[in-house]
């Protein structure tokens, strides 16, 4: 049994492991305590020098760099799974069919290659030069939007024990942002968590999930919760904090015994005592929880942690 | 603008999208496929368009979108398709033309201070024939106008008839022979005529008079081979400078229209101007059927309102969307969302087009080709000056001439392909009481005017002997009632 009581938010969460091919053989691919792991590259950033030198880059270490560029990215929650019904298959073989179709769409482009056959430069027109910068301008968007696609596939991939936890670590990270850079944050992180505590409402009342508003809650407390309306004009207005995404849903905690969770009081894995509403509008009690969890389902090369391995908690 | 809430909207616009294709039974307002994402980029646009969200956050979302679409149907699982696939490599989506910002359908057009003293528009109506060996025909006259960007005659060609060598095609020949055309004024000064054609018709020409002419000059002639040359006074008899209101001024009625009513009304004549051109021959029997277009047009209708809702763009209690709500009743548009109940009554220019649209009959005869001089300066709407300068019936087609100040020419689109150059709703109201919608069809390039060809749907019975004008912006609507003088090509 684990515990966390200096608050890291993914207390709740245990270790999630999957393996992935890499060259010839398949290596194992931790997360653990919030960091992922390369279990089979003992230096990896020794790896990554002699990449950066012309050496091969290996798949575990691009997933490495992979996870690293999105840890801070918010459309990982606009893109990533709403909860266990909404797994998102995505397999190796697809993401290298996206790769190769990626490199037959850059070879297509309009610009010949760098380091190829050039002609002496001669003076261009204002019109043309700003045709030039365009083309390039739309040249380096689309190598930025194929990366962050690749990237995309690579991580989801990795299946849906590590979807959830890179989502818990984006909505960690932008919890503590300060108000000042709110207004162009709270957005994605109200979306985020609608799309999330949306499904879970209409298991926890029946509501329709479009009858949920959410709002972001920020300050001390764990935020609000109210039923208003009736018939159509039925609502349900909660309040959370974006770490709530982090600390409970990631860890699978969010509708446990017939309650909403809104918070953590003890992390721990497979104990832990949270905040739980029995009923909109009312003051959260705790409850302490035990989890169970089956482990990876399928046994061999091929596992990953699909959504049906995620933790079970219980009362 | 309340640039964080219409993010927000748009996302969880997205996220429900999302949640409905994703249901096990896809709700009926779901739609089809693609419907989802029409909705979100309808919605985006519309944002945009009243300046409450810039377009790379737009991007944003529907980058999102389109990615968490796509992989969820990786393997044939999760929502129906989309429409636009797998996201490629190409950063920007089908959001071309919405406009930054800063230039957004309600930004109020820069232009320079403008008093308007030396602008003079007169109607002509007069014919000019030429003739030389190679082709021979018309050229109409239809319109005077001087402003602080020059002198110009608007023109209208007719069907050129060419030498017989030139008719079998044995030669080149030139079907407007711009240099035969010589212009000289009263006080014997010569001018050059500088010809440019609109981008869409070829008949009309606008004439530039190089160098300008003078105040004060009392007419201009214009000749051609074999001539006698034509007399074009400048001073009409009565007609005072800067046009001809006849039944008084303009009437000027002041509104106070958010950019978000503003935008919608745009929409709902969109809608009718594109039921009124469907080609009735194309229509399955029975005529309940609402032709697919006007469907597309009609979805994320509903979302459109809600976020402009949102962001403040569109009072709670306009009467717009019901409006609206009912036009796409009287057109038989479901899916299209809007949560208010529709009105009982309609602006009367709306209903006069869905009148149009529903009692028309395949058998109708196209109106009849000629011409018509009229030329009259409107008052300043939402910072747009516009004057008429010439009107044509041609293949059963009208259009109508306007020289506008204070738009640009940006190729910016709103929602549905919604044109938001020329920011205003323009009626005409035949003498027979039938309201005629106007939008752009094609503009000349020119700066800092633009001559803008207006297409009037239904078109303008010859037998109309004059019009009501009726332009109207948020600021408010101006009326003015001008006669037409019909000119008759053979």
């Amino acid at each position: 049994m684990t515990g966390s009581p200096n608050g890291a938010w993914f207390g709740c969460l245990p270790r999630c492991e999957a393996y992935l091919p890499c060259g010839q053989s398949r290596h194992i691919v931790r997360w653990e305590a919030g960091e992922l792991r390369l279990l089979s590259h003992p230096d990896p950033e020794a790896e990554l020098v002699l990449a950066a030198l012309g050496g091969e880059r290996t798949r575990c270490l691009e997933v490495a760099q992979a996870w690293g560029r999105h840890t801070e990215d918010l459309s990982v929650l606009a893109i990533g799974p709403r909860g266990p019904a909404d797994e998102i298959a995505v397999s190796w073989e697809d993401v290298d069919a996206d790769a190769r179709a990626s490199q037959r769409g850059g070879q297509a482009g309009s610009l010949p290659p760098a380091g190829g056959p050039r002609r002496r430069a001669r003076p261009m027109s204002p019109a043309l030069a700003r045709a030039v910068a365009q083309d390039q301008q739309a040249m380096q968007d689309r190598d930025r939007a194929t990366r962050h696609r690749n990237d995309m596939l690579s991580l989801l991939a990795l299946g849906y024990g590590f979807q959830v936890r890179l989502i818990g670590q984006v909505a960690e990270a932008h919890a503590g942002r300060p108000e000042e850079a709110m207004p162009t944050i709270r957005p994605a992180l109200v979306a985020a968590i609608t799309a999330r505590l949306a499904p879970l409402a209409e298991q926890w009342l029946g509501i329709d999930p479009d009858q949920v508003v959410v709002t972001l809650h920020r300050g001390p407390g764990w935020g609000s919760s109210e039923l208003t309306g009736r018939g159509a004009q039925r609502r349900l207005r909660v309040s959370l904090p974006a770490g709530w995404l982090a600390q409970v849903w990631a860890a699978g905690l969010a509708l446990t015994g017939r309650h909403l969770v809104v918070g953590v009081g003890r992390a721990g894995w497979p104990d832990a005592r949270v905040l739980a509403l029995r009923a909109p509008g009312a003051e959260p009690v705790p409850l302490d929880v035990h989890a169970t969890a089956a482990g990876p389902a399928g046994a061999g090369l091929d596992v990953r942690p699909t959504a049906a391995d995620a933790p079970h908690w219980e009362p | 603008m309340n640039r964080e809430g219409a993010e927000t909207f748009l996302r969880l616009l997205a996220e429900a999208q999302l949640r409905d294709q994703l249901a096990p039974d896809p709700p009926p307002w779901a739609g089809g496929p693609g419907a989802g994402r029409l909705k979100v980029q309808v919605a985006a646009q519309a944002l945009t368009a009243v300046r409450a969200v810039d377009r790379a956050t737009v991007e944003d979302v529907l980058a999102d979108f389109d990615l968490a679409v796509s992989l969820r149907r990786l393997h044939g699982s999760g929502p129906r398709p989309a429409p636009t696939g797998f996201r490629g490599p190409q950063p920007a989506m089908a959001m071309r033309g919405t406009g930054s910002p800063a230039s957004a359908a309600a930004a109020p057009p820069v232009d320079e201070p403008d008093e308007g003293t030396a602008d003079r528009y007169v109607p002509i109506g007069l014919t000019v024939p030429f003739h030389d060996t190679d082709v021979s025909g018309e050229l109409y006259l239809l319109s005077f106008a001087r402003t602080r960007a020059g002198a110009r005659l608007f023109v209208l060609w007719g069907q050129p008839a060419l030498s017989r060598e030139h008719g079998l095609g044995l030669q080149q020949v030139e079907r407007f022979p711009v240099g035969l055309f010589t212009v000289t004024d009263d006080r014997g000064s010569a001018y050059e005529l500088d010809f440019t054609h609109a981008d869409g018709s070829a008949w009309v020409s606008q004439a530039d008079l190089v160098p300008a002419p003078p105040d004060g000059i009392a007419w201009l002639e214009v000749a051609a081979p074999p001539g006698p040359a034509v007399r074009v006074p400048l001073n009409p008899a009565g007609g005072p400078s800067g046009g001809e209101p006849v039944a008084g001024a303009p009437e000027i009625s002041p509104a106070s229209l958010s950019a978000g009513e503003q935008l919608l009304i745009m929409l709902a004549e969109d809608l009718l101007l594109a039921a009124a051109q469907y080609p009735l021959a194309m229509e399955t029997e029975p005529r309940v059927v609402t032709p697919r277009v006007l469907q597309t047009m009609g979805t994320g209708l509903g979302a459109i309102i809600a976020g402009l809702e949102a962001v403040g763009a569109l009072p709670p209690d306009s009467p717009i969307p019901a409006r609206l709500a009912a036009l796409c009743a009287g057109l038989r548009i479901d899916g299209h969302e809007i949560a208010a109940a529709p009105a009982d009554d309609l602006p009367e220019t709306w209903l006069s087009l869905l009148t149009y649209y529903q009692r028309r009959r395949p058998d109708t005869a196209q109106v009849r080709d000629g011409f018509a001089a009229v030329a009259a300066a409107l008052p300043e709407l939402d910072g747009i000056r516009l004057a008429l300068v010439g009107l044509h019936n041609t293949e059963g087609k009208t259009a109508l001439h306007v020289l506008a100040r204070g738009v640009r020419r940006e190729e910016r689109f709103g929602p549905h392909r919604l044109n938001l150059d020329f920011p205003l709703s323009f009626w005409l109201r035949d003498s027979g009481g039938r309201w005629h919608a106007a939008r752009p069809a094609a503009w000349y390039p020119s700066d800092p005017e633009h001559s803008i060809e207006l297409a009037l749907v239904p078109p303008l019975p010859r037998s109309t002997a004059w019009v009501e004008v009726l332009a109207g912006g948020r600021s408010g609507e101006v009326r003015a009632r001008l006669p037409l003088r019909w000119g008759s090509p053979p």
